[in-house]
């Protein structure tokens, strides 16, 4: 097995273990962690397909540098929400 | 292509100005929203006059850039984003004073202008990632103008929108992974010279956008985030923030599947579209409060669109298109006119409930007429635009007698609508409740949301052009 | 076998564990810290990918500022834990079998993906790096290519400040000032920012770029308003606005002085067309704003418009 099989098995792992975490919650804190690990999960298969040639695909790597940046910004304004939304049911 | 670029440019060079400038914001946003109606205009003619035209941002070879590609379809789409963000900035301003609407939603707007505007032009899988995501975040934040009463629904929103377009992108790296193009139409030619099983790809894609464009059975957070938005933001969001994702569906599907998995991909939109139709109807029928009511019809209506979209890849014939699209033109119009009647009966009424609209139709009769009056197009009566596009699906329909089970269905729909249209209508003809001698609603505003009720029915007179611009 | 084997075959499991161990921990805290962790995990395997520049921005945006964020979310928790959150939990089992099964099929469609790809746009990116005005390719993809993703993506960062804003989110319980780490953040920052701006100033040769220097920047202001050693920064003061937006600015300005330095009345234009000789110094100069616009607006939605501690 290949260094790039195996960490996209990895990345298939991650992407279930997000999944579950996004329906089983329980809090909402916890079902963000799990939309980054998904999104974790989707970087890592695009970072192990660029590393498919050599030298690594740098095309794909600023589109994960693209990505990391989008998702950090959902991240924050999703953490905001959720703070807001609790101090409001609480 | 110039009038194109500008198009998308003035919204956004209009959202950092207003950020800057907050004072003047509404005025200047207001005035890009009037221009980039010109410029759409002038795109559109241009498309018509000279032919489609394509730009590679940056001036890279095809693959290493983004491309932009204007054709007739893409320009309509862009002249409907313009007119609708004009009539809803118009109505906004005539009124937002009344209404408390937080000067947040000027950039805000003008940003969600540009993001759609910048989609309808692309035609890159990452890029439509990246206006994807502004897209959710800049809906979502327009929703939470409402205050504390959008908090849950926001949430929701915004936690399914990023599961959403992770799934999307997943799907994108797996497509990527496979031919090493983003750009669809290149990826088109890969996929045709050197078919191999990209099922799990175009599914992850598929099952993103269903739930970004609210396509049954994903369809749950949409009812109480449109409805709980301030209504010049629910028309914006009903009428043009899901037809993205359902144009991104209909782009990658018709491109990007072959003839086998796009009759599996039909089954798939005809039943969920059937469903949509029959349970969106039916949920609008029964909900006791005005804009759930309207937001379950965007849910209903949309069933239209997925079914034209399975049609399209079953029978592939080219009518089904021109209906998708020129069901996606009426909706847009007769909902940004719906939300903004309705948003203005309930601002000067008071009430969120249906009961509210008793005798509308002596205290406000314009704002009825509107609601009457788009209504006519959401169920279908001739000579609307909602009429010419039920008759483009139907046509075609009759002489594919294997699908006959769709013609009660879309009977059924049909029914349901008119059904909870006339409820809203019957009770507006009520005797009306008593209101203050001195109640005088601005008549501004009123004559703002019957605007696009009355494009929407002239729509019909512009079928000939529209068919024939869509039809390629 | 060979150490690297076993380096990767243990990385990755430990990814795994640490994922798991993140979504089952009991306590949230004892999650956020585990997310924290895999962040630095995923790191490492990427620069084990090859993808160095990668790994630094995960580093600084994926773990430093995710964790900080989560940290901070986790402090504006309130104690009682509102019985709404639980509501809508699927059953375990069936959770558990859809998500296996979900895993097992992409799992599966990953391993056939052909590991010598078919097509790939990197001989084409190679070949127009010289005229690209930056010799690094992720720079020239970023600031070159693709450029309209990169503004977009400024804009994404812009409407999570905007919408964060909106939502008025309650601040988090005030700290002491600790006297040594306010001795340490003075210390520390010139350093942060030379660190800073060196990433930046490398990015055009060499893995770096605006987005790792912004994260580095707003590290450093982040500790400094922790520390209360910085005024407050609020969105209603011009020049924090003006900042916030400089990355947009001069992307648009860029964009405009070339479209009409590259005008021809004769052809469509093309945007986001930089001029050869100013390829360089346009990229630069957007990177340079750029940078700036990042670190604010990070240090803004993770400190947040918080009033002066004790005041």
């Amino acid at each position: 097995m290949s260094l790039v099989h195996w960490y996209l098995l990895i990345a298939a792992g991650l992407w279930g273990i997000g999944c579950y975490g996004l329906i089983r919650g329980p809090e909402l804190l916890r079902r963000i962690i799990a939309l980054n690990l998904m999104g974790a999960a989707v970087f890592l298969v695009m970072v192990t397909l660029a590393a498919r040639t050599d030298p690594a695909d740098g095309v794909l790597h600023a589109l994960v540098l693209t990505g990391l940046v989008v998702a950090v910004s959902a991240t924050a304004f999703a953490l905001a929400l959720v703070a807001r939304t609790l101090s409001e049911s609480a | 292509m110039n009038f194109a670029l500008a198009a998308v440019l003035l919204p956004l060079l209009a959202a950092v100005l207003a950020l800057c400038w907050r004072r003047q914001a509404a005025r200047l946003v207001w005035l890009s929203t009037l221009f980039s109606l010109l410029l759409a205009l002038a795109a559109l003619w241009q498309v018509v006059t000279f032919g489609p035209a394509s730009m590679q941002l940056g001036g890279w070879q095809t693959g290493l850039a983004i491309r932009w590609q204007l054709n007739e379809l893409s320009a309509l789409l862009l002249l409907m984003t313009a007119l609708i963000h004009s009539l809803v900035a118009s109505y906004s301003l005539s009124q937002w004073r009344d209404a408390g609407l937080s000067a947040d939603f000027w950039p805000l707007s003008a940003l969600l202008q540009s993001a759609l505007s910048s989609l309808f032009l692309s035609v890159d899988l990452f890029n439509w990632y990246v206006t994807l995501e502004l897209l959710g975040l800049a809906a979502v934040a327009l929703v939470l103008l409402s205050g504390k009463k959008a908090l849950q629904a926001a949430m929701r929103y915004l936690l399914l929108s990023l599961a959403a377009s992770l799934c999307y992108l997943l799907g994108v790296a797996l497509l990527y992974g496979h031919y090493g193009w983003l750009d669809v139409p290149q990826l088109a030619v890969a996929i045709s010279e050197e078919p191999v099983d990209h099922r799990l790809a175009l599914w992850l894609i598929t099952a993103g956008l269903m739930l970004k464009a609210a396509l049954w059975p994903l369809h749950v957070w949409l009812p109480a985030a449109h409805a709980a938005a301030p209504a010049p933001v629910s028309a914006l969001l009903s009428a043009l923030v899901v037809k993205g994702p359902l144009f991104m569906l209909y782009m990658i599907w018709s491109q990007l599947a072959g003839p086998e998995l796009a009759v599996t991909g039909s089954w798939l939109f005809l039943l969920t579209g059937s469903m949509a139709l029959v349970v969106g109807g039916w949920s609008a029928l029964r909900t006791p409060y005005a804009k759930v009511m309207v937001a379950y019809s965007t849910v209903a209506q949309l069933g239209y669109g997925l079914l034209a979209l399975g049609l399209m890849l079953h029978l592939t014939d080219p009518a089904f298109t021109q209906a998708l699209f020129i069901f996606v033109l009426a909706h847009a119009l007769a909902k940004t006119s719906t939300f903004l009647a309705v948003g203005e009966m309930q601002l000067r009424l008071g009430g969120k409930r249906l009961s509210t609209f008793r005798g509308a139709s002596q205290t406000m009769p314009l704002a009825m007429f509107a609601v009457a009056v788009a209504g006519g197009s959401l169920i279908g009566l001739p000579p609307s635009g909602g009429f010419v596009a039920k008759w483009q699906l139907l046509l075609p329909l009759w002489q594919h007698s294997q699908l006959w089970w769709l013609l009660p269905v879309i009977l059924a729909g049909t029914l349901l609508s008119a059904a909870y249209i006339f409820r809203l209508v019957v009770l507006a003809f009520n005797r009306a409740k008593p209101v203050r001698p001195d109640f005088a609603p601005a008549l501004l505003p009123q004559w703002l949301a019957l605007l696009p009720a009355l494009l929407v029915w002239m729509l019909a007179f512009a079928s000939g052009s529209l068919l024939s611009w869509l039809g390629g | 076998m060979s150490g690297d084997f076993w380096f990767d075959a243990l990385l990755g499991l430990l990814l795994l564990l640490l994922a798991l161990a993140t979504i089952l921990a009991r306590q949230l805290a004892a999650a956020v810290m585990l997310y924290v962790v895999f962040g630095l995990m995923l790191a490492l395997a990427w620069a084990r990918l090859g993808a160095a520049d990668l790994a630094l921005a995960e580093a600084a945006i994926g773990a430093g500022l995710t964790g900080a964020l989560l940290f901070s979310a986790l402090a504006r928790q309130p104690k009682s834990l509102a019985p709404a959150q639980g509501a809508g939990r699927v059953e375990r089992l069936p959770a558990l079998l859809l998500c296996s099964a979900i895993s097992a099929v992409l799992g599966w469609t990953l391993w056939q993906l052909p590991l010598q790809p078919q097509h790939s746009q990197l001989p084409a990116a190679l070949e127009q790096l010289g005229s690209s005005g930056t010799e690094h390719l992720v720079t020239a993809v970023l600031l070159n290519f693709r450029a309209w993703d990169t503004l977009l993506e400024l804009l994404v960062l812009l409407l999570a400040l905007l919408g964060t804003r909106l939502v008025a989110a309650p601040e988090p319980a005030a700290l002491q000032h600790w006297p040594l780490a306010r001795q340490w953040s003075k210390r520390l920052l010139p350093l942060l920012v030379l660190v800073a701006f060196f990433v930046l100033w490398r990015g055009a040769t060499a893995p770096g770029g605006a987005f790792q220097a912004g994260a580095l920047l707003a590290a450093a202001l982040v500790v400094l308003r922790l520390n209360g050693q910085l005024p407050a920064l609020r969105f209603d003061f011009w020049w924090v606005r003006a900042l916030i937006l400089a990355g947009v600015l001069a992307f648009l300005l860029a964009g405009l002085l070339s479209l009409w330095l590259n005008w021809q009345p004769e052809q469509a234009a093309q945007w986001l067309r930089w001029p050869l000789p100013l390829a360089k110094g346009l990229i630069l100069l957007i990177e340079l704003s750029a940078t700036l616009a990042i670190g604010l607006t990070l240090t803004l939605l993770v400190v947040g418009e918080r009033k002066e501690l004790g005041a």
